[in-house]
């Protein structure tokens, strides 16, 4: 027993170094990367963008199911978005509450005979609608699909242009960000076929007119700590997968695709539970099959602001489903681990999230366990025990306040003193017990999932209430 | 010798780890020093730049004229880099005595001569920075070394002096801009150079047509698809040979040009350019055909409208519906060629463009249909089907190709 309860937690100390050596490997990357877009962004001038004929037009998705409370502040916001040209398509994906009247209130919906060729099979489509005050903005009504992926689909049938954009409705975007997140497709539009863009948490800031007004850090605990988990998965988790052109997620909240490759995979699958990460393997296992020369990118500074958590219970449920959606795509992609042909996405990007996410929560909460029964049995010296916490701890802080850093040294959204205070406090409280709250909803959702509860559900949404709208 | 493993090994975990959690520590307190540190730095630097700002925009007028000697504020980094901030944006909302204006002190305070310097002699982002700003000072004396910035090897320099000179916006640039491309080919992405030379060639988009001529068959592409975006009048004849070219995107560019031109012939070339084998060609001529807007362009748009290509189709559909006067009688051309495809999709631009209730009107008040039609173009307006006594059948559609759609 004493013999395994050592080799266990020898593992588990190579375990978490390897982890940390990996992050903060991702932190001075993402650290090389970002002040380097930041240096290539002063010589670019987003007007020139919006003035250039040549953009290519993007249709914006919006799914939305039952989202009464957000409906209009978000398609507001996206009609105002500054791009040369932009088509919304909202897809009421069989709300039962006011949200296509909300919608019809407010832009002045008229139903339309338009064309519509269902190449991905989706609920059916009850009508479409068109807006009296602003011809860009098409509704698709259609019946209830279970799932958030159903309805992308038929808004992507709907869809005319040569890129789509899909956005939750209960997201705010910057007005720029459509121009920032195109900016890589416009240099390289043969290479670069999706490009995906950084997502903050809205709660505690102000919206006036569809538009954010001032940010601040939310007041509850919860919500802040998902801001650091949100800066340290995107600056450093995504910018530096994305500089190694393996990035396996473009979060569904955010996101700009080559029409023409979402339909060749054919769309997103209507049952996986993480239809965005599930889409974005999809993407470079076809591209990878067609030897194609391309790029799935990043960008941190076309921002989507949306609606985190504000409980425990949704939030448990949300990670629990995200937990649930990473085994849902890694299994179907266990395939392409280790083989030439899937190059750095098989030998590197699937085994990392392999081991280090999805494999995490059994792993650290086995290691825990180990560990306090080492303690207990004398196994353990009480000295190392507490050093290798002190160390898990020290490190951990050291990469969100990185994060922290970063968000610092380019983007500063957060402009005030006692938010960047409480941002840097939380860095060092956000490890008990939260992260291992973290990692009993994680395992949850494996748990779930390997019970055969896989079942796309959405969450229950405030509405964008945690911002305070004018 | 022992292997970097081994002596890990032998240091042993718990000493290890205490290593580690020093350097944790000490990196923590590094950051947060360093982000306090920055921020306060940050505070006091702004708050000096605003109150600069506002000092030297109090005296704006006397700066410009030189009435305030330049020696005062050039000699100075921070005041000179606000100086030169003001003057270019200020250029980029100026009409043209504004701008000479502006770029008479430019070139009297020395601006642009450090700005020519620092684009020749700097290295990496400072030189790319001094390429931009030399381009947004529109001066052409900036213009060598512009293109000596075209020839460098980096990528980013490359694009950043291709966007100075696209800021240029004159056939200087433009001729610069074409001289480095035949000599070196393509080496930076199409967009932002397609961007550069629609803004350098707008004035004399004869500059392309050699080019287009010599060029390689990417290349000829590219120039080709700046062509259509900046052809004038004077175009015309010139368009003509890049009709029947093997290359698909230089037909494209022909037909998108075309429009421009206000030729005479422009319909008829646009006729035959509808009826090309690939689809975006026949986008193009189409959406060019709606944008003449003449009645000579209606029977070739109702072939589009029965197009294979769902973009074609729809583009051609909101085309007609442009033709208010003539709504009846394409409302009854769409009909007679019972295609459901082309019918709904007449039917989705009429929608979209608010006109339904109009036609409804005007069928209504025509008196030159009989009343059997009239009744029976209302049953379809208002069902959005073609009628069921005579089934159409796939033989029967032009260009049919159920399966595309």
């Amino acid at each position: 027993m004493t013999r395994f309860l050592d080799i266990s937690n020898h593992a588990l100390f190579w375990y978490y170094l390897a982890s940390n050596v990996a992050y903060l490997t991702m932190l001075i990357v993402a650290l090389k990367t970002s002040l380097a877009h930041q240096r290539r962004l002063e010589s670019h001038r987003l007007k020139w963008i919006k003035e250039t004929p040549l953009a290519p037009p993007i249709t914006i998705i919006v799914p939305a199911h039952n989202e009464e409370g957000s409906i209009r502040v978000a398609v507001r916001n996206l009609l105002q978005l500054d791009y040369p040209q932009l088509e919304v398509i909202v897809v009421n994906d069989g709300s039962d509450d006011r949200t296509l009247d909300e919608m019809r209130e407010e832009f002045l919906l008229r139903l339309v005979r338009a064309v519509y060729v269902a190449e991905a099979k989706t609920a059916p489509v009850r009508g479409l609608y068109r807006s009296e005050v602003n011809a860009s903005l098409l509704v698709v009504d259609k019946e209830p699909g279970g799932s958030k992926a159903d309805a992308v689909n038929a808004g992507l049938n709907a869809a005319t242009s040569p890129y789509v954009c899909v956005v939750d409705a209960d997201s705010i975007l910057e007005r720029d960000a459509l121009l920032r997140i195109m900016m890589p497709i416009l240099e390289d539009p043969k290479r670069v076929v999706a490009v995906g863009g950084i997502i903050r948490v809205l709660n505690g800031s102000e919206i006036a007119g569809g538009q954010l007004q001032r940010v601040r850090l939310p007041r509850k605990a919860i919500e802040v700590i998902q801001v650091i988990e949100y800066l340290r998965a995107f600056l450093i988790g995504r910018e530096a997968w994305g500089q190694g052109n393996m990035l396996m997620i473009i979060s569904g909240a955010f996101g700009v695709f080559r029409t023409d490759l979402v339909r060749a995979v054919g769309g997103y699958r209507a049952t996986a539970i993480g239809e965005d990460f599930d889409l974005v393997a999809r993407l470079h296992r076809h591209l990878r099959q067609q030897e194609m020369d391309y790029h799935i990118q990043f960008v941190p500074d076309p921002m989507c602001w949306t609606e985190a958590p504000s409980d425990l219970r949704s939030l448990g449920r949300q990670r629990a489903r995200w937990q649930k959606g990473l085994l849902d795509v890694l299994w179907p992609c266990r395939d392409m681990l280790f083989r030439r042909r899937y190059g750095r996405i098989g030998y590197l990007a699937l085994p990392y999230l392999w081991i280090f996410e999805l494999l995490a929560p059994a792993i650290e909460i086995g290691g825990i366990v180990t560990i306090v029964l080492a303690a207990c049995l004398g196994a353990l010296s009480q000295g190392f025990f507490v050093q290798f916490l002190l160390f898990g701890y020290a490190f951990a802080t050291m990469i969100s306040i990185g994060s922290v850093l970063q968000e610092e040294i380019t983007y500063k959204r957060y402009n005030d003193w006692q938010d960047v205070a409480r941002l840097v406090s939380y860095c060092f409280l956000e490890h008990f017990p939260y992260r291992q709250l973290h990692m009993i909803w994680r395992l949850q959702g494996l748990w779930q999932y390997l019970r055969g509860d896989n079942v796309w559900r959405p969450l229950t949404r405030k509405g964008l209430e945690s911002a305070h709208i004018r | 010798m022992a292997s970097i493993f081994e002596k890990l090994w032998r240091l042993g975990p718990a000493a290890f780890v205490l290593k580690a959690i020093i350097a944790a520590l000490v990196a923590n307190g590094l950051l947060l020093a360093f982000i306090l540190l920055r921020r306060t730095y940050r505070k006091r630097y702004f708050a000096k730049r605003d109150a600069r700002v506002y000092e030297l925009r109090q005296s704006w007028d006397a700066l410009v004229s030189g009435e305030i000697p330049f020696d005062t504020w050039r000699s100075k980094p921070f005041d000179r880099r606000i100086v030169e901030a003001i003057a270019l944006d200020a250029f980029e909302a100026a009409g043209p005595e504004q701008s000479a204006r502006l770029l008479k002190f430019l070139r009297t305070s020395g601006l642009i001569e450090k700005r020519i310097f620092e684009a020749r002699h700097l290295k990496g982002w400072r030189r790319m920075r001094a390429l931009v700003a030399l381009g947004r000072t529109r001066a052409p004396e900036g213009i060598p070394a512009l293109a000596e910035g075209l020839r460098d090897r980096d990528l980013e320099t490359r694009l950043a002096a291709l966007r100075g000179l696209g800021r240029m916006a004159c056939p200087q640039a433009a001729e610069e801009i074409l001289a480095w491309l035949g000599e070196k080919g393509l080496t930076v992405p199409d967009l932002p150079l397609q961007g550069a030379l629609v803004q350098c060639c707008a004035e004399r988009p004869q500059l392309l047509l050699p080019y287009i001529k010599n060029a390689e068959s990417h290349l000829r592409e590219v120039l080709g698809r700046v062509l259509g975006e900046v052809a004038t009048p004077s175009l015309g004849p010139d368009l003509l040979q890049f009709v029947g070219d093997d290359l698909d995107e230089l037909r494209a560019a022909a037909a998108r040009a075309m429009p421009q031109t206000h030729s005479a012939f422009a319909p008829e070339v646009l006729s035959e350019l509808a009826a090309d084998p690939v689809w975006f060609v026949r986008l193009r001529a189409i959406v060019s055909l709606g944008k003449l807007s003449d009645c000579r362009a209606i029977p070739t748009l109702l072939r589009g409208l029965m197009d294979s290509n769902r973009l074609v189709r729809w583009r051609a559909a909101e085309a007609l519906v442009e033709f208010k006067t003539e709504m009846v009688p394409i409302f009854e051309k769409v009909v007679a060629a019972r295609d459901r495809y082309g019918l709904h999709a007449y039917l989705t631009a009429l929608e979209n463009a608010g006109m339904r209730g109009q036609l409804e009107v005007e069928l209504q008040a025509n008196t030159r249909t009989i009343e059997d039609v009239k009744q029976r173009l209302r049953n379809v307006l208002e069902t959005g089907t073609l009628p069921v006594e005579e089934p159409a059948t796939a033989a029967s559609l032009p260009n049919s190709a159920m399966e595309l759609r």
